[in-house]
C-alpha cells in the first residue's frame, strides 16, 4: 500500500485501516484497528492492530496483578483508609524481608509480599522480552530491541535479585514504592562509602549523559535536514541522497568526523545498553567485593588530596569523644524500648521505678 | 483563549516545580573549592524568619543584679530549685517565666499556681502538675546551660527558646504507635521508630564502613538498615534548616577529619536531647495527666527540632532566646533555705557525665 509520511506532513488521512505485512508461521494478530487524532499528533494516528499472544496475556496479567499487589499492601499499611492512601502515596513501600529473614521466604506480613509482588513482575518482564524477541522474529526482522531490553533486565535482576543472593538477604534488594526506592538509592551510596568513586558508576554516568547527547545530536540532525527526506533513514543507507551528504558534511565540518547513516545507530544502542550493563556490574561489586568506594578509590589513587580547611580536629574535642558505635541492627520488636538501659529507671526522687513494659501496659489498661 | 490556558498552566507547573520559593537563592561556599560544600539559603525567607522571630520575642522587663545575695531563710516555702536567687530576682524571673510559656495560655501565674477556697493563690501548693512539671524544666535547663555548654555555648538557653510562649513547645515526640498494620510495615512509624532509637538510645547512625574491602570488613549493616539512618539524619537537616554538607564532607560522610565543626557540635547536641530525655522528659510520665500523653501512653519527649524549630542557630541567636543574663538557669539551683523537701536533693549532679 502507497504511503508516505513526513514531519512536514500535517494533514491527517483517514483510510481504512493498514494490517501491515503478513508475518510467516501463526499470525494471531487482532485485526481491530481504529485512528486516533492526538495519536496522530505525536506519531501515526493508526492504533491497532495489536498481537497479544500467550506471552502478551501472561505479561499483562502478571504484570497486572504485580502492581495490583503493591498497591493493596501500601493501601493495608494506611489501615484500607484511601483519603491517606492518595495523601501518602509517594512514601508507602512494600519493603523486602528484614535482614533476619536472610534468603529463606517469610510470612507474607514480613516481606513475603515483596517476594510475591517482585516474582510476578519479575515473570512478567519475561514474558515482555519474549514476547518482543518473538514478534521481531516472525516479522523476520533482528532481536536489537529484545537484547536491549535484556541489558536493563539484567540491571533489575542485579537489584533484586542476583546482588541479594551474593549478600545473603533479601533485605539488600530495593523496596517498591517511589521515594522509599529513592530513599535506598541514596542509603545504598552512604552505606558503601559514595558509590560515586565506584569505576562502573562513573562508566554508567558517562554511557547515560553520552546516550543523552548522542539522542539529541542525531535527533537534531535528522530533524535538520527532514525536508530533504533525511527522515528516510533507510534509504538515505541504501542510495545516499543530499540528506545524507548535507548532515555528514556538516558533522566534518563542525567537529571534523561523523558517524554514518548506520553507524549512528549503533553507537546509540551501545551507549544506552553500556549504561545498564556496567551500572549492574557496579552495583553488584558493591558490598560484595567493596565496602566502600571512597577508600578503596583513595586506595588506588582515584581520590584528590583535598587540603583540610577547618583544621584537625576543627574544634578541640575530649579524647575518644567522636567514637560512637556503630548502627546496631534493630531488635525484634520496638527499638528503643528493647534495650537494657531503659528497661528500668527510677523516677528521681521517688521510689517509683517505670519500665517501658509498664509503659504498654498502662496503654492496655487505658484501652 | 488556549494560549493563555497553557501559559497558566505551565507557570503553575513552574511554581510547584520551585517549591513556591521565591528567587534568589543563595549558596555559600563553606569548604575548599569545587567540592559541593555549600550551604544553601534563600536571603528573602531567611529574612522573613528573623523578622518573625523579632517581631515576637518577649520584652524581659528589668536585669539580673550584679551581685545577687540568696534571700534570706524563710522568704518562701517549698521552693526547690531557684533557692540562689534574691527575692527580686525570683519575681523577675517568674514574671518573665509566665511570658515564656504561659503567655497564650491567658492564665498568667494561674497557669502553675492554684488558686484555694478563698480565692486566694497559693503559691506553695504542688497540687498542679504544670508547677511539678515546671520544676523539672527549671531543673533540666539549669543542666544545660551548666553541663552543656559545649553545645549550648557561653549564651545557653531559657524557657522561651523552645516554648516560643506556647505551653507546649511545638516539635516533640511519642513512641509511634504500633497497631492497625497488620499486612506491611508502616513506613512513617518505621521512620518514626528510628527516630525513637537514636533521640534516646546510645544508637549510633555510623553505617559506613572504614577499609574499602568487604573481605577486611566486620560491618554487617544492610542498605535498608542505612535508610533508617539516612531518615534520622534528614529529620535532623530539616529541624536545623541545613542540608547534608553543613556538617559533613561531601565525599565522604564519616570522615571527621575534613568534617566542619559543626558536626561536632551536632553529636554534642544529640547526647544532650538523649541525656535530657533520659533524665528529665521521660520520668515526667507519671506527673503529666492522660491527655498530655501520647498513644501509648508516654509524655512528650525533644528532639533536635524542639529547641531548633527550623534554625541552625535556635532562634536564628535571637537575644530573647539566651539563658546568659537569667540567673536562674544560668547555675545548678539549690533549695531555698528553710524549704523542707525530700526532692530537693535530687537532680543536682547533672548528666555531662552520661554517655
Amino acid at each position: 500500500m502507497a504511503e508516505y509520511q513526513n514531519l512536514f506532513t500535517q494533514v491527517q488521512v483517514r483510510h481504512t485501516p493498514d494490517p501491515g505485512v503478513p508475518a510467516s508461521g501463526g499470525d494471531r494478530r487482532i485485526p481491530d484497528a481504529g485512528f486516533s487524532y492526538w495519536l496522530g499528533k505525536i506519531g501515526d494516528a493508526q492504533l491497532g492492530p495489536v498481537y497479544l499472544g500467550w506471552a502478551g496475556v501472561l505479561a499483562l496479567v502478571t504484570g497486572g496483578l504485580s502492581i495490583f499487589l503493591m498497591g493493596m499492601v501500601m493501601l493495608a499499611s494506611v489501615s484500607w483508609d484511601p483519603v491517606q492512601f492518595v495523601r501518602l502515596l509517594p512514601w508507602l513501600s512494600v519493603e523486602p524481608p528484614g535482614p533476619e529473614w536472610g534468603l529463606r521466604i517469610p510470612p507474607l506480613s514480613q516481606g513475603g509480599w515483596w517476594i510475591w509482588c517482585g516474582f510476578l513482575l519479575t515473570v512478567s518482564i519475561f514474558a515482555w522480552w519474549y514476547r518482543m524477541y518473538s514478534r521481531a522474529r516472525q516479522l523476520g526482522m533482528g532481536t536489537h530491541v529484545a537484547w536491549s531490553f535484556a541489558a536493563a533486565i539484567w540491571l533489575y535482576l542485579v537489584l533484586g535479585f542476583i546482588r541479594p543472593i551474593l549478600m545473603g538477604s533479601w533485605s539488600e534488594a530495593v523496596p517498591f514504592g517511589i521515594f522509599p526506592h529513592l530513599d535506598w538509592t541514596a542509603a545504598f551510596s552512604i552505606r558503601y562509602g559514595n558509590l560515586f568513586y565506584n569505576p562502573f558508576h562513573m562508566l554508567s554516568i558517562a554511557f547515560l549523559y553520552g546516550s543523552a547527547l548522542l539522542f539529541a545530536m542525531h535527533a537534531a540532525t535528522i530533524l535538520a535536514v527532514a525536508k530533504m527526506g533525511g527522515e528516510r533513514e533507510i534509504d538515505q543507507i541504501t542510495d545516499r541522497g543530499t540528506a545524507a551528504e548535507r548532515s555528514q558534511l556538516f558533522w566534518r565540518w563542525t567537529m571534523g568526523f561523523n558517524a554514518t547513516m548506520e553507524s549512528i545507530h549503533r553507537w546509540a544502542w551501545w551507549f544506552a545498553a553500556l549504561t545498564v550493563i556496567t551500572g549492574g556490574i557496579g552495583i553488584v561489586l558493591t558490598g560484595t567485593a567493596v565496602d566502600n568506594w571512597y577508600l578503596w578509590g583513595q586506595k588506588h589513587g582515584l581520590v584528590p588530596d583535598y587540603p583540610q580547611v577547618w583544621g584537625d580536629p576543627a574544634v578541640p574535642v575530649q579524647p575518644g569523644e567522636l567514637d560512637a558505635p556503630m548502627l546496631a541492627p534493630p531488635a525484634q520488636g520496638r527499638p528503643g524500648l528493647d534495650t537494657s538501659m531503659h528497661e528500668v529507671f527510677v523516677v528521681p526522687g521517688t521510689d517509683v521505678q517505670v519500665s517501658f513494659a509498664e509503659v504498654t501496659l498502662s496503654q492496655e489498661i487505658v484501652r | 483563549m488556549k494560549t493563555r490556558g497553557l501559559s497558566l498552566m505551565a507557570s503553575g507547573a513552574l511554581l510547584f516545580a520551585a517549591g513556591c520559593e521565591l528567587p534568589p537563592v543563595d549558596a555559600v561556599d563553606m569548604g575548599f573549592r569545587g567540592v559541593g560544600m555549600q550551604h544553601v539559603v534563600n536571603p528573602g525567607t531567611l529574612q522573613d524568619s528573623v523578622q518573625a522571630i523579632a517581631a515576637r520575642a518577649p520584652t524581659i522587663s528589668g536585669e539580673a543584679p550584679a551581685d545577687m545575695v540568696p534571700a534570706p531563710e524563710g522568704t518562701w516555702e517549698n521552693v526547690q530549685v531557684l533557692g540562689h536567687l534574691s527575692e527580686a530576682e525570683f519575681n523577675r524571673f517568674m514574671l518573665n517565666m509566665t511570658i515564656w510559656v504561659a503567655q497564650n495560655t491567658g492564665q498568667g501565674c494561674n497557669y502553675c499556681h492554684v488558686v484555694d477556697d478563698q480565692g486566694q493563690v497559693n503559691f506553695v501548693s504542688d497540687d498542679i502538675y504544670t508547677k511539678v512539671v515546671s520544676r523539672d524544666m527549671i531543673r533540666m535547663t539549669q543542666d544545660i546551660n551548666t553541663n552543656w555548654s559545649s553545645h549550648v555555648g557561653d549564651v545557653g538557653v531559657n524557657c522561651w527558646t523552645c516554648h516560643q510562649g506556647e505551653a507546649l513547645p511545638t516539635n516533640y515526640w511519642f513512641f509511634a504507635e504500633d497497631g492497625r498494620r497488620d499486612i506491611q510495615r508502616y513506613f512513617v512509624n518505621e521512620q518514626d521508630r528510628q527516630i525513637e532509637r537514636y533521640n534516646l538510645d546510645e544508637t549510633g547512625v555510623r553505617v559506613i564502613s572504614q577499609v574499602p574491602l568487604r573481605g577486611d570488613s566486620d560491618n554487617r549493616i544492610s542498605t535498608n538498615d542505612t535508610r533508617h539512618a539516612y531518615w534520622v539524619m534528614l529529620q535532623m537537616s530539616e529541624a536545623l534548616g541545613v542540608n547534608c554538607t553543613y556538617c559533613h564532607t561531601s565525599a565522604r560522610f564519616s570522615d571527621w577529619e575534613e568534617s566542619p565543626p559543626a558536626r561536632v557540635h551536632a553529636l554534642r547536641g544529640v547526647r544532650m536531647v538523649r541525656a535530657m530525655n533520659e533524665s528529665y522528659m521521660l520520668p515526667l510520665q507519671t506527673t503529666w495527666p492522660e491527655n498530655r500523653l501520647g498513644p501509648l501512653g508516654d509524655g512528650p519527649k525533644m528532639q533536635c527540632a524542639t529547641c531548633h524549630i527550623g534554625a541552625y542557630k535556635p532562634q536564628f541567636s535571637n537575644p530573647a532566646s539566651y539563658g546568659a543574663g537569667h540567673p536562674a538557669l544560668t547555675r545548678i539551683g539549690v533549695p531555698h533555705g528553710g524549704s523542707s523537701d525530700a526532692m530537693m536533693t535530687m537532680g543536682l549532679e547533672g548528666t555531662q557525665g552520661m554517655p
